[in-house]
């Protein structure tokens, strides 16, 4: 897998390597380089499989991380493309000329990291969350708890502290 | 046209008496898989009420609701869901820490009539709103390899038992802060604990002053109920830990051992500065009798609130049985004397080797003072009643333990067997090993019925103490060399009445017998009132054992009131403390009462 990346690395821009395992490594690639980078490897080096496509968000650092993970059924190796987006702009190119079903995942993460895939087709169709107002639901800065009091307020809480209630019951004198 | 094919379409109808590999959804329910996080099940026997759930639901799907069923060391409260917000992460069965909260694989949930509120139906408390998946045995449980919280304990380092059966030494040493913080941070503050602590401590708030390292306030949330913290940090009953969370499935915070190191981590020429408050001077004179835990701990909350406080000892330093019971290597004076001397501070008169009823009467304090504190505390010896018990070198263990406090130790041989089962046997069995001797402690019934403290028994064997059980004391003789037979039936334990204690009953003919050179006979203590003559009890009634009292403490005569051991019955130090605040409060209402 390292020769792999020797060899990418003639052509693109490419940082942490990452070997995980023999027949499985990640790599980091420029946004820009990303789509030649799939369709040189999927053309080219017989990683003709989508796997998946998945995002990580890094709140700290104020990124999302795209991982397009590849499978070659000849060398039975897969090859993890990670790329940084803004999190403040999340706009990424659409592969879905590449792999048809890449429509799908782009959906789902629109849907879940409001990650935006200009020209995919239906990506801004609810995917699970049909009739949902709120943020994406998987931003980590989405506060769950806070967002249910608010938009839930019509349901009355009804709870209470376990020792606050014990002294009201058990010494209320004391 | 060949045979087979005409032959073939009868081939296929062979598969119409084959199990179908389609399923029927219409008729027959699809069970969720064996993992499946389906509908929860609380188990309401074992689920105490604590809110860990509710506490790390990221949805506020849970509310803590009150249930009519509860049991001790249980708030009372049980988890009810809102399926509306509910997102399945099984968090609350992963945190729960008695285990009682898990999931079922069920899925589906039919309610009739849709006229009703769509939140009435899907909100609901498992194991109290009956369910059909109640009984389901498949669905999410936490796994065992994935734990959310710490179960062990900090282990409390302890001297070496060499060591300590030859000295006096404390033995249990202290957390360091590393370890103290480590040990708070196990706390899930759920505060179970506060409502068995007899004082009522705000053990979860002093606990996360800890984790927070803030040591001051820590202190001062110790002395809002508690004024002798660094002596309830090494020998209190610690009921709190009993009722913990953290036992159900692993072990108890050592809420006990992180109140010792607040204490101890503060000096105490800075209590002062730290605990300090307004005080409002009153008018008004309070005398306490006895200076045990009881009369300290009212006399701390009086002054507070500005009275003039006078207390009345009959021995030569103030603690009472903490001073003259407690063996120095669970409780030493220093750190004693640390809790005490701050509560003096405040302008405590002390009359050390003062008898009440000898050295003053009780008519006169009654007269001098706006209102009377009795806290004299359990301090004669319950006797064996048995043949031999005047015989010399029979000894009781509560005198025994206070001549070696004043430094006075007797003569006790090479052979000390040590009659009783509870805290007071244990020290005494242990300051005899201390002194050299070799130690046999006898009980009447059997190991788990010992009053005494699992610890002290655990250590006693550790250090080389014999236990005999169900052995039912017969008589004392003298040997021929002048040393001393205890004579002793074996007993049975019979159940003789329904929910009560098994009994041990003598075996007929049973006859057992040791011969050492020192008897301590610890059975037991109580009290006399021989003391209270004059005419100012004539108001005061008493009961069949003590003065009779509300829970304040407050007699019949109203400005007298009484607290700890002759009151309360539990009989150990937090239970005193926790009577001297709540008549210190009734004496304020009292006093404020007379003024207006």
């Amino acid at each position: 897998m390292k020769q792999l990346d020797t060899e990418l690395s003639k052509q693109f821009t490419l940082s942490d390597y990452v070997e995980q395992r023999p027949e499985l490594a990640f790599v980091t690639v420029e946004k820009q380089q990303l789509v030649p980078l799939l369709t040189y490897l999927r053309d080219t080096k017989k990683y003709t499989h989508l796997v998946t496509l998945t995002a990580v968000d890094w709140l700290e650092v104020n990124q999302f991380q795209l991982t397009y993970l590849l499978h070659n059924y000849e060398t039975h190796t897969d090859i993890g493309i990670r790329v940084k987006l803004d999190r403040d702009n999340p706009v990424m190119e659409t592969i879905h000329h590449l792999w048809e079903q890449a429509r799908v995942y782009q959906r789902e993460l629109h849907e879940m990291f409001g990650i935006d895939f200009p020209g995919s087709p239906g990506v801004e169709e609810p995917m699970i969350l049909e009739g949902w107002q709120g943020p994406p639901v998987m931003r980590r800065d989405f506060d769950t708890a806070k967002y249910s009091l608010e938009t839930y307020d019509h349901r009355k809480r009804d709870t209470r502290e376990p020792e606050i209630y014990m002294k009201e019951k058990l010494y209320p004198e004391d | 046209m060949k045979l087979k094919d005409i032959l073939s379409p009868f081939y296929v109808w062979k598969r119409a008496f084959e199990k179908p590999y389609s399923i029927n959804t219409l008729t027959e329910l699809r069970p969720g898989s064996p993992t499946y996080r389906g509908f929860h099940k609380n188990d309401v026997s074992k689920c105490i009420g604590c809110g860990s759930c509710a506490e790390i639901c990221q949805n506020i799907t849970i509310d803590m609701v009150p249930v009519s069923e509860t049991k001790d060391g249980d708030s009372g409260l049980r988890p009810r869901f809102d399926y509306g917000l509910c997102c399945w992460c099984a968090l609350c069965v992963d945190i729960c820490p008695t285990g009682s909260l898990t999931m079922s694989n069920a899925y589906t949930w039919v309610e009739e009539g849709l006229d009703k509120d769509v939140r009435e139906t899907y909100c609901f408390t498992p194991g109290v709103d009956e369910k059909h998946w109640e009984n389901e045995e498949l669905g999410y449980h936490r796994p065992d390899e994935y734990e959310l919280l710490h179960l062990n304990r900090l282990p409390m380092p302890h001297l070496p038992t060499e060591e300590r059966i030859t000295s006096f030494i404390e033995m249990v040493k202290g957390y360091s802060r590393e370890q103290a913080v480590k040990e708070a941070d196990r706390c899930i503050q759920c505060g179970i604990c506060t409502a068995t602590c007899p004082a009522h401590m705000n053990i979860p708030a002093y606990i996360k002053a800890i984790r927070e390292d803030n040591i001051e306030e820590g202190l001062r949330i110790m002395y809002e109920t508690n004024p002798l913290p660094g002596v309830c940090g090494r020998v209190c009953t610690r009921r709190c830990e009993d009722v913990c969370a953290l036992s159900h499935r692993g072990e108890a915070i050592s809420i006990r051992w992180l109140k010792r190191y607040l204490s101890d981590s503060v000096e105490g020429e800075k209590y002062n500065q730290i605990l300090a408050s307004e005080i409002k001077p009153q008018n008004k004179t309070v005398a306490i009798i006895g200076a045990g835990p009881g009369g300290l701990s009212a006399a701390y909350y009086l002054l507070k609130m500005g009275y003039s406080v006078e207390i009345f000892e009959q021995n030569k330093a103030a603690g009472g049985m903490l001073r003259y019971g407690i063996p120095e290597y669970r409780l030493p004076y220093d750190a004693m004397d640390k809790d005490i001397n701050y509560i003096v501070s405040l302008g405590a008169k002390l009359h050390y080797n003062t008898k009440v009823g000898k050295d003053i009467s009780f008519d006169e304090l009654h007269a001098r003072f706006d209102s009377v504190f009795i806290s004299t505390g359990l301090f004669e010896a319950s006797k064996l009643a048995i043949e031999g018990e005047t015989l010399p070198g029979v000894l009781y263990g509560l005198n025994f333990l206070e001549d070696v406090t004043h430094g006075k130790i007797p003569e006790l041989g090479k052979k000390v067997l040590v009659i009783g089962g509870g805290n007071v046997a244990m020290d005494a069995a242990r300051t005899a090993r201390r002194l050299g001797a070799d130690v046999v402690v006898i009980y009447r019934r059997r190991e788990i019925d010992m009053p005494a403290d699992h610890e002290e028994i655990e250590e006693g064997y550790e250090e080389n103490i014999e236990f005999h059980f169900q052995a039912i004391p017969m008589k004392i003789e003298q040997t021929a060399d002048n040393r001393l037979e205890f004579i002793w039936g074996n007993a049975e334990m019979k159940q003789l009445e329904e929910g009560k204690r098994p009994v041990p009953v003598m075996i007929e003919g049973s006859r057992e017998s040791i011969i050492a050179d020192t008897i301590i006979s610890a059975v037991g203590q109580s009290t006399n009132y021989h003391w209270m003559e004059g005419e100012a009890i004539a108001n005061i009634k008493f009961g069949k054992w003590t003065i009779e009292a509300d829970r304040w403490g407050k007699s019949s005569d109203p400005k007298v009131f009484v607290g700890g051991d002759i009151f309360n019955r539990v009989a150990d130090a937090i239970s005193a403390i926790a009577d001297g605040h709540r008549s210190a409060r009734a004496i304020d209402s009292f006093l404020q009462s007379q003024t207006e």
